[in-house]
């Protein structure tokens, strides 16, 4: 099942997007975990997050964005031109960042999808910011009831909201499984798993992690030298994990937002299901996007750290994530100052003349920290 | 760590105001030999730029504009002696919003950097390496980064307070600035735009800011005063009007208002803004330009190509940019640090002076294009109105490497231009802040290439125009 997965995760239109689609379905791309993809859900959407899996052909996007925007955004934006995510039956925009901006913005003026929406997401949590939101969110709900001719009862988000539940608390088990001290699964399969789901309706992908749990509640995986913690920016590239891993560092969490920072701590408080998803993803939205949380952010990571009792962490970014890149200057001190080996990993997405440097520095990394 | 790297007293504020105080002992009237005299003994990188600032058709307006920075940069070590709080800026926000409270004083991080390029000698690139040794990635942006990276050292003159209102318009700036915050310890006031230009999403920056209001009122301990306000607002309302008037006197052929007349303007803004200074330099630079036009006065002989910028110029090489271009008959128009939309603020009550500085926020450079619900659309509307305004023939983009946000929407804001207008845009690459990038020559080259081969052929009919019949651009609101 495992290796089905990690074949499953190299695909950007998988055998179960396609008939999703033929059975009439709709599908709608987003690529910030600030989106609530409950609303979706309740819509009877598939939820459909923006991947490029190290797609290293960047000539359609760079006739749009340039050399010196991310080549993450670079990457899905010539998916998104050469046809590829053809099968999208809209996009929703959020201000992640300056290169995801620009990489929508030049998505839509080359393509005109159906259905394009800007959810426009705060940078700081605080009342004002919240209300904000919760409109935001409400806007959204009914642009997307128009236009799908979905009803978009409270009760269908409601239902969407407890499926996100089973599904974070399934997420939370995968995880322990992962930090396990002997884990049960490499940090290159877990990012499979995630990224694979992450092109799944969210009852289809509890099933899968239902199966996936059982099967491997037994499974051990052994014979490295360090546990690993990955941190950073958008990374959905399984092979470069699966390249850190051959070094011999296991990875055995993550602060990703492919990763735990998009399930970890989602929660609401309130009986409004449009505060709720304000709540619920404005308050736990670990990305150094957020102004003034920092402290939390670092936080979050060193619980995480702890609790899968690792030996480093490796700080991945890609060139010219301006967030990423500025953040990882502050945690490679705060994180060394606590005791905790930091590895800090520019690189270029999706570029293969990196791997072999990549290698190299993690390789000279489980040296320093006698691995 | 830091103070064991650089010496003491160094620092790019510090050694910035040292060259600056020597700017009042040079005399209004001086004369060639004595401008030789000064160049002659100035170290490389002060002579060019004051080569640049001191020529002839220039002199005037240098002495007035660089007189109004002196008195910026003494206004704040003033301020500091005498107990008051210092607020890093980024160029982007208004700065008579600070002087608004009496127990507070601007600087601007951008300016700052700009000085330090042009006046110290090896430019900012020390603060800069300071930077990066300390791990902060190199794409970061060096209009912030040289000033932040002598912060940072901890020998300069230093803020007491850092304000930020980026996010949403450049991360790289608020990440930047929020890095400094945290590392000196200093108190962060934030300021939201939404990228929504909707009345809900104007309604809520109008709501962000009253609420950044409150935190600056917190932090200083002072509730903004009305009559104060009210007086610094109408100086600024004063140096809006010179603005628009300078503005109109760039539509003459060939324009009577020297390049260097744009940086002059937003250093300006970004500065003394909300002070009397301002409104005198304002009326010179409109005074100067005037002067030239009744004597039709042209640094070439003939206007070869009128140049509109459509994001920020080059700033470390100062004759070899401005005083260049004019010479060789290209006019350059200003760039996008000049869409400041300065508005005339009513002064009736508290409530109308704080939305009229709300609204002029909300409409500074950057804030307004980059911060828009669609990046690449306000940014090409108010390029369109620009160029139609000033009847431009030709546009630049500096291609700045830090500029991600503006690079988003380049190709379409090119392609658009194009296509509605008929305006080619030449695409540059390189940072404007440090020389080490790619050479003002470099740069000098492709501008002329570009200027003989398409814009000269297209004004001689030579070179077809790829215009859509498209609908007219509207004049941007604001």
């Amino acid at each position: 099942m495992m290796i089905d997965l990690q074949t499953r995760a190299s695909q950007i239109e998988t055998e179960y997007v396609r008939k999703f689609k033929e059975e009439g379905g709709k599908v709608v791309g987003y690529a910030c975990v600030a989106t609530p993809v409950e609303i979706l859900e309740a819509a009877g959407i598939l939820p459909y997050r923006i991947k490029a899996f190290g797609h290293p052909d960047t000539s359609l996007g760079d006739s749009y964005l340039s050399r010196f925007n991310c080549r993450f955004c670079r990457s899905c934006l010539s998916l998104g031109l050469d046809g590829t995510y053809d099968f999208l039956d809209g996009l929703v925009e959020t201000n992640g960042c300056d290169h995801l901006r620009g990489m929508f913005e030049n998505w839509q003026y080359a393509k005109k999808l159906p259905y394009f929406h800007y959810l426009k997401v705060p940078h700081f949590f605080r009342e004002d910011a919240l209300e904000y939101f919760t409109e935001e969110i409400s806007l959204w709900r009914e642009s997307l009831s128009r236009h799908f001719g979905a009803p978009l009862e409270d009760a269908a988000i409601w239902r969407a909201v407890d499926e996100q539940e089973a599904l974070q608390a399934r997420l939370r088990e995968l995880y322990a499984l992962r930090m396990r001290k002997v884990p049960a699964l490499s940090g290159a399969e877990a990012l499979s798993v995630i990224c694979t789901g992450s092109s799944m309706r969210t009852a289809d992908f509890v099933s899968l992690l239902d199966g996936l749990l059982g099967d491997l509640s037994e499974r051990k995986v052994e014979g490295f030298r360090a546990r690993l913690m990955l941190l950073g920016s958008a990374t959905d590239e399984v092979d470069l994990v699966a390249d850190i891993e051959q070094q011999g560092g296991l990875v055995v969490t993550d602060a990703l937002c492919y990763g735990s920072r998009s399930f970890w701590e989602r929660k609401g408080e309130s009986r409004d299901p449009d505060r709720f998803l304000a709540e619920k993803y404005l308050g736990n939205l670990f990305c150094p996007r957020m102004f003034t949380e920092y402290e939390r952010r670092l936080q979050f990571i060193l619980d995480r750290a702890e609790e899968a009792g690792v030996d480093g962490i490796v700080l991945v970014y890609n060139k010219f994530c301006d967030l990423h890149g500025v953040e990882a200057a502050a945690l490679r001190v705060d994180l060394e100052k606590r005791g905790i080996p930091v590895l800090v990993l520019e690189k270029d997405y999706g570029s293969q003349s990196d791997t072999g440097r990549v290698k190299t520095r993690v390789q000279a990394f489980l040296e320093r920290i006698g691995k | 760590m830091a103070k064991e790297l650089t010496k003491p007293l160094e620092g790019l504020f510090n050694r910035v105001y040292d060259i600056f105080s020597i700017v009042d002992r040079l005399p209004d009237d001086m004369t060639d030999a004595e401008v030789e005299g000064v160049l002659h003994v100035l170290p490389t990188d002060l002579r060019r730029t004051m080569s640049a600032f001191l020529a002839p058709r220039l002199r005037e307006a240098s002495l007035e504009f660089l007189r109004l920075i002196k008195r910026w940069l003494e206004g704040a070590r003033r301020a500091k002696e005498e107990g008051k709080k210092v607020v890093l800026v980024p160029f982007n926000f208004p700065p008579e919003v600070i002087y608004g409270f009496e127990g507070a004083w601007p600087i601007t991080s951008e300016v700052l950097t700009t000085l330090g390029v042009a006046a110290l000698e090896g430019q900012g690139e020390r603060y800069w390496d300071f930077a990066m040794g300390l791990g902060l990635p190199d794409f970061a942006c060096s209009a912030n980064m040289i000033e932040v990276g002598s912060a940072l050292t901890e020998t300069d003159f230093a803020p007491d307070i850092v304000l930020n209102d980026c996010f949403a318009s450049c991360d790289i700036n608020s990440k930047t600035h929020e890095f400094l915050a945290r590392y000196l310890g200093l108190p962060l006031v934030f300021l939201e735009k939404p990228p929504d230009d909707t009345p809900r999403g104007i309604r809520q920056y109008y709501r962000y800011f009253r609420a950044m209001l409150s935190d600056l009122e917190e932090i200083l301990g002072e509730k903004l005063r009305e009559e104060r306000i009210r007086e610094v607002l109408d100086r600024a309302n004063r140096a809006s009007e010179f603005y628009w008037e300078l503005w109109d006197l760039h539509k003459f052929k060939p324009c009577p208002v020297p390049n260097a007349f744009s940086l002059m303007t937003y250093g300006i803004r970004y500065t003394m803004w909300g002070q009397e200074e301002a409104v005198s330099a304002m009326e010179k630079l409109v005074k100067i330009a005037k002067d030239r036009l009744s004597r039709k006065e042209y640094p070439a002989e003939r206007e070869v190509a009128r140049a509109w910028w459509t994001y920020t110029s080059y700033y470390f090489d100062m004759p070899g940019f401005f005083n260049w271009m004019e010479e060789n008959g290209i006019t350059h128009l200003g760039d996008g640090l000049d869409l400041v939309f300065p508005r005339i603020i009513p002064l009736d009550d508290m409530d109308s002076m704080v939305e009229g500085m709300a609204e002029t926020a909300r409409n500074m450079p950057m804030t307004r294009q980059m911060g828009a619900s669609s990046m690449s659309a306000q940014w090409l509307e108010d390029i369109i109105w620009a160029t139609r305004e000033l009847d431009a023939d030709c546009c630049i983009y500096c291609g700045h490497h830090s500029c991600k946000q503006t690079w988003s929407g380049a190709a379409v804001v090119r392609r658009e231009l194009l296509a509605r207008t008929g305006i080619p845009t030449l695409v540059l690459q390189g940072d404007a802040w440090i020389k080490r990038m790619t050479s003002m020559e470099s740069l000098q080259e492709q501008i002329k290439e570009f200027v003989d081969n398409v814009v000269a052929k297209k004004r001689e009919g030579r070179r077809p125009t790829r215009r859509k019949p498209a609908s007219a651009a509207e004049a941007p609101a604001g």
